[in-house]
């Protein structure tokens, strides 16, 4: 009884400590020398690790420009649980209840469509960090992105096959990933367009996330002998898929997208997965902009180790959002913020000049590297131009 | 008596209604969506309590059934002139995608769908008892998502649908929660339901009593998997999208959680369990948000520390509560006058009576 007794009056302590938390929230609500920038994340579930990287930038970003229009930007962090209902009700609190001037996220592009609706009724300016599947800005004039989109990465990627001289690419994709059959799909695109060839794609292959065995897909790819295998994907299955296909014996150039570029690619693919290719938006070295330097400084003051592509995304996405209010001049009339965002043009960026197009997404440079030694190293360099 | 509590439900849900209204109209977007996902919550909620609760079968297929019921939503009411672009990878298959319903024919077949498949594998599936039947259904649900997966032309695959026409009325759902409530109140409280409780409480003595097992059981997971699909059909108005990777197995934990903490067989129980779930974890959010205390910033108020509240909170109502806050319980007009008569006499019999 006495433990009941003692549970009971934990879960009371811990309701009225939110009340007191709640009222010293609204107390804060009321201060108008702020302009409230929502981060809109996912902190917690499947995407947390993500969301985390993503988190860093944006407040490295806060820390270095924290004051747009003579005021301080105050960043309201909102979790999104990798849920999409939990995602859509944390958009409409930031909006109804924080009342932020624009919404910065998120991972994950399905999380972002669900806050979709939300920021379009509501007229308030979302910038995304890392949701790369067109349909998020699509036919939805709030919503804008720092990274940039499937079709353009599997163009680019294309392309570079191209220049390189393979005539015969299989594809293996993640079936049941948005990401990976979006690059897949305009991938094959370009690259028929560019041989002037139907049969240059000899294979398509699916797996299913979380498969470990790729043995009867590379096989098949074994028996067409192609140049190079684009295989764009979550980074584990894809190391483990690279590593099946050297043990099979297959030699060609693999190509993937700018998820490989994790520690765990290398850790699980080992020796087999070095001189493999992969887009990228970000490369310490060919960091040309002096908002890199500002950036890579503070971020190994701030933290150990090697800024990831998402922290320098997330970072850049703050910084269209703070500029399209700074260029608004207002941090109320979020309809002025979205034309100013909108209208965004050479700004400077972590991952270069940045100028979003009609849709809202950016036109931007790819960096190609590959694997050597154990470790990402810049390969080539693939200019903007407008898709 | 009857005619006293038939009149009070009636003004009851014409409160409600009036309730509704109000949020509506008043109720800035934030509170509507809350308020309308308490509501679908609870729909998907009663829907699997039917099977777990009522006819005691242990089904985990509801995040499936959903599936049926937001896909269908999503492809038939997605207007036609924005197919093309949803569609980019592979285009949508010619025979659907001239097809365009109005939301309520497409919740009445989403449900039809759901309904159609609970039929198809409760036949064989029924026959299993306790964890094989779990086992089972949690397996279907995973099917019908990696067909959903794989099956591109119809359903866009992996990159899901968008621009379902957003629906955030609260009246709206709130009709349609009502409609669910009121026939679902009247299957368990008509001889098919007194069936249904027979079959939970022993399957061998309800036999021997004259039940068709097979055919109420599958009565049963239909009735459910219709109400899955009319629920998972709101779901997808409200948010607007669907992806496959919405209805991971995961997602039926959602409403287990739901139905535990509100009472197996128990229908006012699954509102209370969803509203309890959906807007207590919202009420938690400040946890997740930074405090200053005396100038010192705590720590532990960080994003994810509401969910650990919400697990004591939920261990201390398991301990509370065995059989969930409701148990099998209902709400009566009764009860609630005893209540408001003599609130203290009524906690203290209602104490002895444990």
């Amino acid at each position: 009884m006495k433990f009941k007794k003692l549970l009971s009056l934990l879960a009371v302590s811990a309701l009225a400590t939110g009340l007191l938390a709640g009222c010293g929230g609204e107390e804060k609500a009321a201060d108008s020398n702020v302009i409230k920038v929502g981060v809109f994340l996912p902190l917690t579930g499947d995407n947390a690790a993500g969301g985390e990287l993503e988190l860093r930038g944006i407040k490295l970003a806060n820390q270095l420009h924290p004051e747009v229009l003579g005021k301080k930007v105050e960043l309201v962090v909102a979790d999104n649980k990798s849920d999409k209902a939990e995602a859509a009700s944390v958009a409409a609190r930031l909006i109804e209840k924080d009342k932020v001037s624009a919404i910065v996220g998120s991972y994950g592009s399905s999380l972002s469509m669900a806050a979709g609706n939300i920021v379009k009724e509501n007229k308030v300016p979302a910038v995304g960090t890392s949701c790369t599947n067109p349909q998020v800005t699509a036919n939805n004039d709030y919503y804008f992105r720092a990274c940039f989109i499937d079709p353009f990465q599997g163009k680019v990627m294309a392309e570079y096959a191209h220049q390189n001289g393979f005539k015969k690419v299989a594809i293996v994709q993640e079936v049941s990933n948005d990401y990976s059959v979006g690059l897949a799909k305009f991938f094959r695109e370009e690259f028929v367009k560019l041989t002037g060839d139907e049969n240059s794609i000899v294979d398509i292959a699916n797996y299913q996330t979380g498969d470990k065995d790729f043995t009867a897909i590379l096989t098949n790819i074994k028996a067409q002998d192609p140049d190079a295998v684009f295989a764009p994907g979550n980074f584990t299955e894809s190391a483990l898929l690279v590593k099946q296909a050297r043990q099979l014996g297959i030699d060609a150039q693999f190509m993937g997208g700018d998820t490989w570029e994790t520690q765990e690619f290398i850790d699980v693919g080992g020796k087999d997965v070095e001189g493999v290719a992969l887009s990228t938006a970000f490369d310490r070295e060919k960091a040309s902009t002096e908002e890199a330097k500002k950036f890579l400084d503070a971020y190994t003051k701030e933290y150990n180790g090697e800024p990831s592509a998402l922290t320098a995304m997330a970072y850049d996405a703050y910084l269209i959002a703070v500029n399209g209010i700074e260029k608004a001049g207002t941090a109320t009339d979020t309809v002025k913020i979205r034309d100013a965002i909108a209208a965004t043009k050479d700004l400077e960026c972590v991952t270069g000049m940045t100028t979003l197009d009609e849709n809202g997404d950016p036109i931007k440079d790819v960096v190609i590297k590959t694997v050597k030694d154990g470790k990402f190293t810049f390969k080539d360099y693939v200019k903007a131009q407008a898709k | 008596m009857k005619k006293r509590d038939m009149i009070l439900t009636i003004i009851g849900i014409i409160a409600l209604f009036g309730l509704a209204f109000f949020v509506q109209e008043e109720m800035d977007s934030y509170i509507r969506r809350i308020v309308n996902l308490c509501l679908v919550y609870a729909i998907i909620g009663l829907s699997m309590n039917l099977t777990n609760g009522f006819v005691g079968q242990f089904s985990l297929g509801q995040a499936g059934f959903m599936a049926i019921g937001a896909y269908t939503v999503g492809i038939f009411t997605v207007p036609v002139e924005y197919r093309e672009n949803i569609f980019y990878a592979m285009p949508m298959n010619p025979a659907i995608a001239d097809i365009e319903l109005p939301l309520w024919a497409a919740l009445i077949l989403g449900g039809a769908l759901a309904a159609l498949f609970a039929f198809a594998i409760g036949t064989p599936v029924l026959r299993l008892r306790g964890d094989y039947l779990a086992v089972t259904t949690l397996g279907f649900s995973e099917i019908i998502r990696i067909w959903i997966t794989n099956a591109q032309s119809i359903t866009n695959g992996a990159l899901g649908i968008k621009d379902i026409p957003p629906l955030n009325d609260v009246r709206y759902i709130f009709l349609v929660t009502v409609i669910c409530f009121v026939f679902i109140t009247l299957l368990v409280n008509s001889s098919y339901g007194r069936a249904f409780k027979a079959i939970r409480e022993d399957e061998i003595a309800a036999e021997a009593m004259g039940i068709n097992l097979f055919w109420h059981k599958n009565l049963a997971f239909m009735v459910s998997a219709f109400f899955a699909g009319i629920g998972g059909g709101l779901y997808g108005a409200l948010l607007g999208t669907v992806d496959p990777k919405n209805f991971l197995f995961t997602l039926t934990y959602n409403f287990l959680l739901i139905i535990v903490l509100g009472g197996m067989g128990s229908i006012t129980g699954s509102m209370l369990g969803a509203v309890i779930v959906t807007a207590g974890l919202e009420y938690l959010r400040f946890f997740d948000e930074p405090l200053m205390l005396f100038g010192m910033d705590i720590p532990l108020f960080r994003p994810g520390f509401r969910m650990v509240i919400f697990s004591v909170l939920l261990m201390v109502c398991v301990l509370f509560w065995r059989h969930g806050i409701m148990g099998t319980r209902e709400f009566t007009w009764q009860k609630a006058i005893d209540f408001v008569k003599n609130p203290l006499g009524f906690i203290k019999r209602k104490g002895a009576a444990q």
